[in-house]
């Protein structure tokens, strides 16, 4: 924060209280001490590792077991294994419960128990009254421990899966996410998408040796927070997951992502009246330095909502779109920066035009002084939103440790945050943005549209047949 | 700020009751402004920051013909900011818009002109057209006038800057709402930003925002199987009060004025029609001084007149298809009750034994036992968590499983209501569901921002906050036999409406 803009904050506070009118542009605030509580860890004798945090302001407990796994460990025959293992270890009955008896023992108790399967883990997440702590617990334990994957259940939500699948060009939305995803990563696994088919392929026994691989205690990261004491926590976990066998897991090696797409439009028909776009290329991953400058350099080009200026030209000058930004996504096997938009069939072309002007204008002359200092001043001062309830703290600590980050990385990033520089901005912008060797997909009607698709390139047809 | 999340024990939680049940105790001050603004305030340091939510009685259902969409796009320009913010001139501008204003209002007369020009002297249509023009390139230069006096998206810049999250607003049937959440140190800057916005809102850049409402609604509701279906549902189920329309319609939205929104404007964000609620980090004495400082000189408005338009009594089963390139699905709506019927808390009790998850008597039915759905859900609409300030509706929605007909679904969605009708619900699950009430309200105390929304809008709505306590105790006090007389009587087959989704073939390619 530049000294003078402070002083001259001052000085027309100090008017303002002669009874001058105060301007909310005016106003100047300390920034809040980011002084977070720190959880309390430790490991399990069978080697769980566990972050508590004690919060009795409500009799409440958040439960959630974390497992390296998940969705890029399918084989690409068997794409839906991890999700599915997941959401049957939720439904598929457990311990002595069959399947009804899971659900109505939680839902009487009006506690809820979600299996879900990630990119890179899976996330066993529990929230219930302190009252029912110990009931829920061995319900989780069990589900944990000893999923019963019925063979009804395993079909049907086999059969179910595959008719979400049917659905899945439904939503125009959805259509372009996954046909930018598809072709963007091409063949690697970050690109692999369920199909009918992979789901027939995947078979009770398979289901059986995912959840026996995966779900050990020495690959199990819990994240506690709520209405209990250490002690508490600990006679907790002794008396439902004490008797939990180890079982080292050696994960299998995943390659990078790289570029391999063939840049142009990847046109998807449908029989609507708004073009839905989305356009990028691959990034940078999750460990790269320089995501801190490029976050904030994206705040200012499309990330920053209204006070970005893909928003402020698109949106708010032209009235051409409700939804427009461009965001980064970080992955540990290499992310992507995409833009995206929503206008009317009748002005694609303009629309289009419109963003690729901006990101050209932020690549080749950078963003300004003022615009990172305002993108810098919202990530500090909104920084502790990303950690203001128990819950949201210790589960930032589980995940980083699951990524094997550094444990003050909720601190060191805000310092990074803070060291960026305009010079920093601006280089990332001219290294990493890029308009010509893209993936533009864009969902609409054609024939409606106001220039035609290969003005932005070569056009290839993408084929909308549910397989 | 120090390790208080321990210490502060801000909810008083009762074990209570020989069942053990918890019951949730809310500790909110209240305060009234002279000009009738009414605050809530729940203090509660555990971490430094806050949420603010302000409440406007006023909604779609407070629209006309002729003035469609206002309540929502009064909305998104109470976000161009007001007479302190996003302006280097204010009274500059105000001439500009004025102008801008006149030559609308002859553009748009023109406009309606056009068609009985080509029938009656087609020789001129030419030049009318041109005549529409020049006005057209009149308002683009007076909006490139005005332009030079905004300051652009100011009052969403000086919130980002500040560390803002949460930050937004939704416009309902009855109500409106503003909400953000600050660092706490950022109050008085909450109260100087929405007191003027409320006090002095700004109609800049209003030409290209109505293009933007115009957008979201072909983007929410035109390109949405979902809301395109519940569009036809809603404006079937509906005759004569005006939630009939689920979402203004574009030819309306396209035609609003700033006249238009300044009338709704003056008639409904009047003090006595809003009610506020304070969340956080913050002290009541504090909140009572700005709220005094910046709320203060606003005028007590001119009370309107409530909406007495009643929905005509239904006749008999009403059925509306929807013929879409997606896939099936069918919508179905039962009229239910305003919340302060007797019979609303029996009708909340039924919403969630039929579809409040998994064990609920239509998922359970429907997908996981006959298999006849990928998905069910139950809600109702407008949907206020305390009950709807008129009578709404109760909406089923299915979606089929491959190769299986509506038909089937629907047979098997009914044969469920009339068990609902005439076999008592037995005591196990009528208390797994008081067991959820207890909870819901416990964890709806979770996140500021919750607790913000849930008191002021139960303070909107009721005005009395504590009515959400005198709902638990109605809804826990529905017996099996209000049950089966609430169903019998509202959900019976001559009083639905029914909408279907028929897929379409992909390939209406247009070329």
């Amino acid at each position: 924060m530049n000294k003078i803009v402070i002083m001259i904050g001052l000085l027309l506070l100090a008017v303002s209280a002669f009874g001058q009118q105060q301007y909310p542009r005016d106003m100047k605030f300390p920034q809040i001490e980011f002084n977070p509580a720190t959880p309390q860890e430790f490991t399990t004798d069978n080697g769980i590792k566990v972050f508590f945090l004690e919060d009795h302001k409500l009799p409440v407990v958040t439960l959630n077991a974390y497992f390296k796994g998940g969705d890029i460990y399918d084989p690409q025959d068997k794409v839906g294994l991890a999700s599915l293992t997941a959401s049957l270890m939720r439904n598929g009955g457990a311990g002595k419960l069959n399947p009804d008896q899971v659900d109505f023992d939680l839902e009487f108790l009006a506690a809820n128990i979600n299996c879900n399967s990630g990119e890179r883990d899976y996330n066993i997440g529990l929230r219930t009254l302190r009252k029912d702590l110990d009931k829920t617990t061995g319900i989780l334990a069990d589900i944990i421990l000893k999923p019963a994957f019925d063979t009804a259940k395993v079909t049907l939500e086999k059969s179910v899966t595959q008719d979400q699948i049917r659905r899945q060009n439904d939503d125009p939305g959805q259509v372009t996410r996954r046909v930018f995803y598809q072709t963007i990563y091409g063949d690697h696994p970050y690109g692999w998408y369920a199909t009918l088919a992979s789901i027939d392929n995947i078979t009770r026994a398979d289901i059986i040796d995912c959840h026996k691989k995966y779900f050990v205690p020495d690959n199990c990261i819990m994240a506690i927070s709520g209405d209990m004491t250490l002690n508490d926590v600990k006679v907790l976990l002794k008396k439902y997951f004490g008797d939990w066998k180890k079982a080292e897991l050696t994960l299998s090696a995943k390659a990078m992502a790289e570029t391999s797409y063939k840049p142009g439009v990847y046109y998807a028909q449908k029989d609507i009246n708004q073009a839905n776009i989305r356009f990028g290329h691959l990034l940078m991953t999750d460990e790269n330095p320089d995501q801190y400058a490029f976050e904030i350099m994206n705040f200012a080009l499309g990330g920053g909502g209204f006070s970005s200026r893909m928003m402020s030209q698109v949106r708010t000058t032209a009235g051409l779109a409700y939804s427009v930004g461009s965001y980064p996504v970080y992955r540990q096997l290499m992310g992507l920066h995409f833009s995206y938009c929503v206008t009317k069939a009748e002005s694609l072309s303009k629309t289009l035009q419109m963003m690729f002007d901006v990101i050209n204008e932020v690549r080749n002359n950078g963003i300004t002084a003022e615009e990172m200092e305002l993108a810098k001043e919202s990530t500090i001062n909104g920084y502790i939103f990303g950690f203001d309830t128990p819950s949201k703290l210790v589960n930032a600590y589980a995940r980083n440790e699951l990524r094997g980050f550094p444990k003050d990385k909720i601190k060191t990033d805000l310092e990074k945050y803070q060291a960026v520089t305009l010079e920093k901005c601006n280089q990332v912008a001219k290294f990493y943005l890029n308009t010509d060797d893209i993936v533009i997909v864009i969902t609409g009607n054609k024939g409606l549209f106001d220039k035609p698709l290969d003005t932005f390139g070569p056009v290839t047809d993408v084929s909308m047949e549910i397989q | 700020m120090s390790k208080s999340v321990v210490v502060l024990g801000i909810l008083m939680m009762l074990l209570a009751s020989s069942l053990g049940a918890q019951e949730a105790q809310f500790d909110v001050k209240q305060f009234t402004l002279d000009n009738g603004m009414n605050f809530l305030v729940v203090e509660r340091p555990t971490a430094p920051v806050f949420s603010g939510f302000i409440i406007v009685g006023v909604g779609s259902a407070n629209e006309r013909t002729g003035n469609i969409g206002s309540a929502h796009l009064l909305e998104h320009m109470m976000f161009k900011g007001s007479k302190l913010v996003g302006t280097t001139d204010w009274d500059a501008e105000q001439d500009l818009w004025a102008k801008e204003d006149s030559v609308w209002a002859r553009i748009d007369m023109a406009r309606r002109q056009t068609r009985y020009v080509a029938l009656n002297n087609p020789e001129k249509l030419d030049a009318h057209l041109k005549f529409i023009e020049s006005l057209e390139t009149i308002l683009d230069s007076l909006a490139e006038a005005s332009s030079q006096y905004v300051i652009q998206n100011e009052f969403d810049r000086i919130y980002t800057r500040n560390g803002a999250a949460q930050f937004n607003a939704t416009t309902g049937y009855d109500f409106t709402n503003y909400f953000v959440s600050l660092p706490s140190n950022r109050l008085e800057l909450w109260f100087l930003m929405e007191s003027d916005r409320l006090k002095h809102p700004a109609m800049r850049e209003f030409f290209p925002e109505r293009d933007v409402v115009a957008e979201e609604r072909r983007q929410s509701v035109e390109n949405s199987s979902d809301l395109k279906l519940f569009e036809q549902l809603i404006g079937t189920a509906f005759i004569s009060h005006p939630y009939q329309i689920f979402w203004e319609w574009r030819s309306e939205e396209t035609n609003l004025t700033r006249d238009d929104l300044m009338t709704f404007f003056n008639t409904y964000y009047i003090p006595q029609n809003m009610a506020v609620a304070v969340v956080g980090d913050v002290k009541l004495d504090d909140v009572r001084k700005f709220a005094e400082k910046y709320f203060g000189d606003i005028p007590r408005g001119k009370d309107f007149e409530p909406i007495y338009t009643e929905e005509i009594e239904q006749t008999g089963e009403r059925r509306v298809d929807l013929h879409y390139e997606s896939s099936p699905a069918v919508n179905i709506s039962y009229h239910g009750t305003a919340f302060d019927s007797p019979d609303e808390p029996v009708f909340q009790v039924i919403q969630r034994l039929i579809g409040d998850g998994r064990t609920s008597r239509l998922y359970k039915s429907l997908v996981l036992d006959k298999q006849l759905c990928v998905d069910v859900s139950v809600d109702v609409f407008p949907g206020n968590e305390m009950g709807d300030l008129y009578p709404g509706v109760m909406n089923i929605y299915a979606y089929p499983r491959d190769e299986v007909t509506t038909i089937d679904v629907e047979a098997a969605i009914y044969e469920e209501l009339h068990k609902l009708a005439t076999v008592p619900v037995d005591s196990l699950e009528l208390t797994k569901i008081k067991n959820n009430i207890d909870a819901a309200m416990i964890w709806s105390a979770y996140d500021n921002l919750g607790l913000a929304s849930y008191l002021a809008s139960t303070q909107a709505l009721t005005k009395d906050w504590k009515y959400l306590y005198k709902l638990r105790d109605k809804l826990k006090a529905v017996t099996p036999e209000d049950i089966m007389r609430v169903a019998s009587q509202y959900l019976a087959d001559e009083k639905r409406t029914v909408a279907t989704l028929i897929p379409l073939e992909n390939g209406g390619d247009n070329e």
